[in-house]
């Protein structure tokens, strides 16, 4: 008896984030990785030195375009934008994503899991749900421009649509994909009805869910930034209109830049959070040869 | 309930949905009358957009065929306006499809090179990344200021935004071919070569389908940003053109045919791809 | 041992293994090991899970660098995987993308084997596992027996001199598992005693080493822990399990797995008969 217990609380030894995220940091600052990135820019470069600079910037200039405009870009108030510097433009486009994405993904979870254990609901919500995100953003952009005016407004209800449609799609799948062997087995163990959503449905069904949720993250700061380019007066991608209107592709680059940079750190934290309430799956997407 | 019974009813529920849609939007049509310019009803009834919705694509018939334009003095006519619908979808679908076979040739051969080391995987993998965070549609006035607004341009943005999505999908699915049929095939004696032709190439598919579907759905949205950024011609053009003058009812027609080639596209490509994984247990087949 | 004449197929040397862990443990699945097996031979490995079997194995196979020590096949440091060294893997290796018939016809076609000869030698074997008649089913539409049964095909249509099975009958029923050593046995008697191919063949079930084996290697976490020599001839029946020497070395077996207790009670029952 004693044996039995000491075996069953030694053997779940759990990994402490702390080691899974410096794990994670090796992995990310792998040498071979970090020279793909020197070869990436080593070619942007060389492409740089033959093309003229308007067409493309070499890196060093967007570098230090995106480090001088960040907090301060005087040319953008020349063409009217309200806060003349990335940094604020950034946190107007990063709230909305914050907003849209929280709302999209209540609704859509919600009404992913109530659809894959209730046959009716799906067959209703189904085809809605499917069609909608067959649209793309530009066919939906300009309605929700004419009805709901250029604003906030607009492009957050446009970041909802298409995280509610993903997070719907990936949480009614994850609640498919259980085995029902699962949920059999529990009730045989004489598992309660709240013991087998606690214990089995919620555990087996948040490792796919967060893992939508984080690709819904990753498209949301696109399509944020998409929907402010066709009608904002604030935001990232109000900048990027103004600079395009200006042909300044080395302002065009830093902001894209800038963007992909905060959506990588976004994701990654992202990711490593879904490592950390998801460990015992993380073993499946780990690297082999 | 039999799984045929439910897979009938679920189909007449679909359709018994849509039809509700569409009623709601007549009813909407009549209750809320508010237009968004003089003339042009926020929600236009079914009644509206068959007729004068329709009619009005006449407009931007460029001529030609016998049935002469309104810019050239003639009347708006059906014959007109249905040959500018398939004259602009036509230039859309060439864009996209064009795209699609050069983006995803590029991409697929790349990744599959990429693939053959672990040393050149976690070399590009960086970069890669980066590349797929960039959004695609806010790189139009970049691809514009590279390649001006010729339908080579446009072809190299859908190409661009397909080649990428394809690419990390293709390296993907093949880090996630299960370690034992490389195994299998290493210990039956199959070369490098042969290991990629006969393992990794029908292994991937599976994986590789819902990166086509995605790519599909990525191409459909790009085609039309760089459309909608300059082109003269396709869909894309023609909603820009409505846009500007509020003309809700030719965007809503638009919108709907859109639903229509996007679902067929998507219906064909699954099926498409259904038949190439014959081999495949029905829960892969999706 | 001393008085077999046949030539070394397999060599190990000072062979170890070990591997790092997710969360950055260390393990030692193979410890030390070292044996020379004799062309023709029918080696079982018995060990309790996690002992470090499969990880011998794939080392054997090519498929997995030892950390330490030397392999040798055939006279031939192993280097990589080899179609000279067949694997039925514990896992399902069948390719679910090619029908019955391409499967096992697999190894032959990335020799360059031409296609009628191939399909003849794979239909062949495919009739030796009972097997014809699904020829070109799709992998999908076997039983989990039938398909262990197309992957020894496969190996065996390979013709390599060397052929290593992990557990392959582990998860079937009783009947379909001696029905399937019998086809092993079959097999590897098939072109008679002369030229057996060299057969290792990993197990937990003690019985089953005991009906098939020359020689049975145990081993504990990681290390070689007996060798034993099975001389009890051949074709072995049910009966022969009941032989005074079968019984002694199954005690044997038992106490090395840690059935004592088990072991004792066939004490008491030999005594009893004697
Ligand atoms: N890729 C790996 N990474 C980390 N540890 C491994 C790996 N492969 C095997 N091990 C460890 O090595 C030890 C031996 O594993 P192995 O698969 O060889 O056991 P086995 O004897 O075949 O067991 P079984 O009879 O259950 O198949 C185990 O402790 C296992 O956890
Ligand atoms: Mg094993």
């Amino acid at each position: 008896m004693t044996t039995v217990t000491a075996t069953v609380k030694a053997a779940p030894r759990r990994v402490r984030p702390l080691r899974l995220f410096a794990y994670g940091l090796a992995a990310a600052l792998d040498p071979l990785r970090l020279a793909g990135l020197v070869v990436f820019a080593l070619i942007w470069e060389g492409l740089s030195s033959v093309l003229s600079t308007i067409i493309l910037p070499p890196p060093q200039n967007v570098v230090a375009r995106l480090w001088t405009d960040f907090l301060d870009a005087p040319s953008l108030s020349y063409y009217g934008v309200a806060n003349p510097n990335l940094y604020a433009n950034l946190l107007y486009t990063a709230e909305n994503v914050v907003i849209a994405v929280a709302i999209g993904a209540a609704i859509g979870i919600v009404a992913g899991l109530v659809s894959a254990r209730f046959s009716l609901v799906r067959a209703i919500i189904n085809p809605v749900m499917m069609t909608a995100g067959t649209v793309p953003i530009l066919i939906a952009a300009p309605f929700l421009l004419i009805w709901f005016g250029v604003g906030r407004l607009s492009a957050v209800c446009l970041v909802i649509f298409y995280v509610t449609v993903i997070l719907y799609l990936f949480a009614q799948r994850a609640a498919s994909n259980v085995s029902p062997i699962y949920e059999e087995f529990a009730r045989t163990l004489g598992a309660s009805q709240r013991q087998i959503v606690v214990d089995l449905l919620i555990p087996a069904t948040v490792p796919e869910i967060l893992g939508g949720l984080r690709i819904a993250l990753a498209g949301a700061w696109g399509l944020e930034a998409v929907s402010e380019l066709l009608g904002s007066q604030e935001g990232m991608g109000k900048v990027l209109e103004v600079l395009a209107g200006a042909t300044d592709s080395e302002g065009i680059m830093a902001s894209l830049l800038l963007l992909g940079l905060v959506a990588i750190i976004v994701d990654a934290i992202a990711g490593w959070a879904v490592k950390r309430l998801a460990s015992w799956n993380a073993g499946l997407s780990s690297e082999r040869n | 309930m039999k799984l045929g019974a439910r897979v009938v009813r679920d189909r007449w529920i679909s359709l018994g949905v849509f039809i509700a849609i569409a009623a709601i939007w007549q009813v909407l049509s009549v209750i809320y009358t508010v237009e968004a310019v003089p003339g042009e009803p926020m929600v236009a009834g079914w009644q509206v957009l068959f007729t004068k919705t329709f009619l009005s694509m006449a407009d931007y018939w460029a001529g030609g065929l016998g049935v002469p334009s309104v810019a050239e003095g003639a009347d708006r006519s059906y014959p007109a306006a249905a040959l500018s619908l398939a004259d602009h979808s036509l230039q859309t679908i060439i864009r996209l499809a064009s795209g699609l076979v050069v983006g995803g040739g590029i991409g697929l051969a790349l990744g599959l090179a990429v693939s053959w080391s672990r040393w050149t995987r976690r070399l590009v993998d960086l970069p890669v990344q980066f590349l797929r965070t960039l959004p695609l549609l806010a790189m139009v006035p970049l691809f514009q200021l590279w390649f001006g607004t010729n339908i080579a341009g446009e072809i190299l943005f859908v190409a661009y935004g397909i080649g990428v999505i394809v690419f990390a999908g293709t390296v993907n699915a093949v880090r996630n071919v299960p370690s034992i049929y490389i195994d299998n095939a290493r210990a039956l004696g199959a070369s490098r070569l042969t290991l990629y032709r006969t393992v990794i190439l029908p292994a991937i598919l599976p994986e590789m389908r819902s990166t086509v579907l995605l790519s599909l759905g990525t191409g459909w949205g790009a085609v039309l940003g760089a459309e909608y950024l300059g082109a003269q011609s396709g869909l894309g053009y023609v909603i820009v053109y409505a846009q500007q003058f509020a003309y809700l009812d030719r965007m809503f027609l638009i919108a709907l045919l859109f639903i229509v080639y996007t679902s067929i596209s998507y219906w064909g490509v699954s099926k498409l791809t259904a038949r190439m994984l014959d081999w495949a247990p029905p829960s892969q087949r999706l | 041992m001393s008085t077999n004449v046949a030539p070394r197929m397999i060599e190990l040397v000072h062979v170890e293994r070990s591997f790092r862990r997710a969360d950055g443990t260390d393990v030692k699945a193979v410890n030390d090991v070292s044996f020379v097996i004799p062309e023709g031979e029918f080696v079982c490995l018995v060990g309790p899970s996690g002992c470090g079997k499969s990880t011998l194995l794939q080392m054997l196979a090519g498929l997995l660098e030892p950390s330490d020590g030397d392999i040798v096949v055939g006279n031939k440091p192993v280097t990589g995987p080899g179609p000279d060294r067949g694997v039925v893997f514990q896992k399902d290796s069948v390719f679910p993308w090619m029908r019955v018939i391409d499967n096992v016809e697999y190894g032959l076609k990335c020799r360059g084997v031409p296609a009628a000869e191939r399909r003849e030698i794979a239909w062949t074997y495919l009739k030796h596992v009972g097997l014809s008649h699904v020829e070109r089913a799709w992998p999908r539409e076997l039983s989990g027996g039938m398909l262990k049964r197309v992957a020894i095909a496969t190996v065996f249509a390979n013709g390599g001199r060397v052929l290593m099975l992990d557990e392959p009958f582990g998860a079937l029923d009783y009947v379909t598992r001696h029905q399937l050593q019998d086809v092993l046995l079959n097999l590897w008697n098939a072109d008679g005693a002369g030229t057996r191919r060299t057969v290792i063949f990993v197990t937990h079930d003690v019985d089953e080493a005991l009906s098939l084996a020359d020689r049975i290697m145990v081993f504990r976490s990681g290390n070689k822990v007996d060798d034993i020599a099975v001389k009890v001839s051949r074709p072995r029946t049910t009966d022969s399990l009941l032989l005074p020497e079968m019984v002694e070395i199954k005690r044997k077996l038992l106490h090395h797995l840690g059935l004592d207790h088990a072991a004792g009670l066939d004490a008491v029952a030999d005594e009893a008969v004697a």
